[in-house]
């Protein structure tokens, strides 16, 4: 895999969530906005070697965890793990699934992003629950059903972000180089 | 070969467990990750700068609804003006309330307390980056030239009238402000106007404190008359005395408590956000650099 090829579109996958995606935002609703960066990961994690996936999800989530408004702490630090370990969860899964799926079909892109943004916001959750009851960090409140709903909505509106802009990676998949030439190309389905 | 992949594969465990440590750390602990979120933003920002932009162009702010039974179709100069003497009358009530109070009490007053503080400089800065999914997480600005040494930790940023957020750290590139309705601001005193600036009612005070949804909640005297509408402006002296006066948010719901019948819940919500704009003005207090 083309590791700067990543980079770029890391990079364009956070200025779209951080910038663009206010454009898309649902605001009577929530602010439901989509996501772009899942739709990546799926993309990333169905092509790429195993290997090359799981470190390419954990870099991904790093670089969420770190982006503006994410697991916000006092004095401008960033809580570094919900998306790091979220995205490596989802790659995992996906890495494992992907050899019953079709993976060029843009709804398989498409559902793997939802449920990127599910297994993330389920990891997120987790996390904040358990560091809600270290002392050193206070206790944690939620908004329970809202925040579900929010999640869930996200993930679909990401979903259905994940029908074009998937098309447009699947169009890409020649740059990437996922496999060399002796991979296993000729299963893809 | 098969040990190289093996130990591939050993280190997706080790780096999960670290992640997970460092997920657990103290904030205190964590303070290096607002140094490397900066090194991120170095390619990020300017892309992200022109999608706020796009966004703000593409999709503008929606206006609050004005004072109930007015006509909403007013030029933006009018509402201008509107605003700008709407926030000196509150100005000038709360200021006359603070000084009846300290004149019943005291036999005379410093000199310094009659003046007006003085006028902070107003830095338009643009909004660089925000969580859209987020109502009150932080929002980044970009950090100009002009404004190093002169935005300092605690400033107010507006969007005419209305406060929109406190500068909360200033790094190396850019700025966080934090949103009002963000659970780190802490308790802020208010006062609750009468919608009708005529209505000639005491203005009532109000202890908020934000949920971290996008409002702020407080509690009233059930007989003091506040009704939804309301409007509730900044009276807290230890936020910079500029900002007295200006408008916190609108009240969207003023239900009685089931625990304290004598008083009311109020729930306020800000007009206008951040997030929703392209640039925001910084009421600078800082002294410069030297």
């Amino acid at each position: 895999m083309r590791w700067w090829i990543l980079l770029i579109a890391a990079i364009l996958g956070l200025a779209f969530d951080t910038g663009f995606a206010g454009i898309l935002s649902l605001r009577a609703v929530g602010s439901i906005t989509p996501t772009l960066m899942p739709v990546l990961l799926a993309f990333v994690a169905l092509f790429a070697p195993a290997q090359a996936a799981l470190v390419a999800a954990w870099i991904l989530g790093l670089l969420v965890d770190l982006a503006p408004g994410e697991g916000q702490l006092p004095g401008g630090a960033h809580l570094i793990g919900p998306h790091a370990i979220g995205y490596l969860a989802a790659a995992l899964i996906i890495v494992r699934v992907r050899t019953v799926v079709f993976r060029q079909q843009i709804l398989t892109i498409a559902i793997l992003a939802a449920g990127t943004v599910v297994v993330t916001g389920a990891v997120d959750a987790f996390l904040q629950l358990f560091r809600g009851f270290l002392p050193w960090t206070p206790p944690v409140s939620g908004a329970g059903m809202v925040a579900l709903g929010q999640l869930l909505g996200t993930a679909l509106y990401s979903g259905l972000l994940a029908l074009p802009l998937g098309l447009l990676m699947v169009s890409t998949i020649g740059v990437w180089h996922f496999h060399a030439p002796s991979g296993r190309r000729a299963t893809w389905r | 070969m098969t040990t190289l992949h093996r130990r591939r594969r050993a280190a997706v465990p080790i780096v999960v467990a670290l992640t997970l440590v460092l997920a657990l750390l103290p904030a205190s602990w964590l303070g290096w990750t607002a140094d490397l979120a900066d090194l991120v933003r170095i390619p990020v920002m300017p892309l992200a700068h022109v999608g706020t932009r796009l966004s703000g162009w593409v999709r503008p702010p929606m206006e609050p609804g004005d004072l109930p039974g007015e006509e909403t179709e007013r030029s933006a100069v009018a509402i201008a003006e509107r605003d700008e003497y709407r926030q000196l009358y509150n100005q000038q009530r709360l200021r006359a309330d603070e000084l009846a109070d300290q004149l019943r009490t005291l036999q005379g007053l410093p000199p310094t307390a009659l003046r007006n503080p003085m006028p902070p400089l107003v830095l338009p800065m643009d909004i660089t980056g925000i969580n859209p999914s987020d109502p009150s997480s932080h929002v980044e600005l970009k950090l100009m030239r002009e404004a190093r040494g002169r935005v300092v930790e605690g400033d107010l940023a507006v969007v005419g009238h209305d406060i929109v957020g406190r500068i909360a750290r200033i790094g190396a590139i850019r700025v966080e402000l934090r949103p009002i309705p963000n659970s780190e601001t802490g308790l802020v005193r208010g006062a609750v106007m009468a919608a009708f600036p005529g209505a000639n009612r005491e203005p009532i005070p109000v202890l908020l404190k934000g949920d971290g949804r996008g409002a702020l909640h407080g509690e009233v005297d059930a007989r003091s008359g506040v009704v939804v509408g309301d409007l509730v402006v900044l009276d807290e002296p230890s936020w910079p005395a500029v900002g007295r006066g200006l408008v916190l948010g609108r009240v969207m719901a003023a239900a009685p408590m089931d625990e304290a019948p004598l008083r009311r819940a109020l729930r306020v919500v800000p007009q206008r956000r951040a997030r929703d704009q392209a640039w925001v003005i910084v009421l600078a207090t800082g002294e410069g650099e030297q």
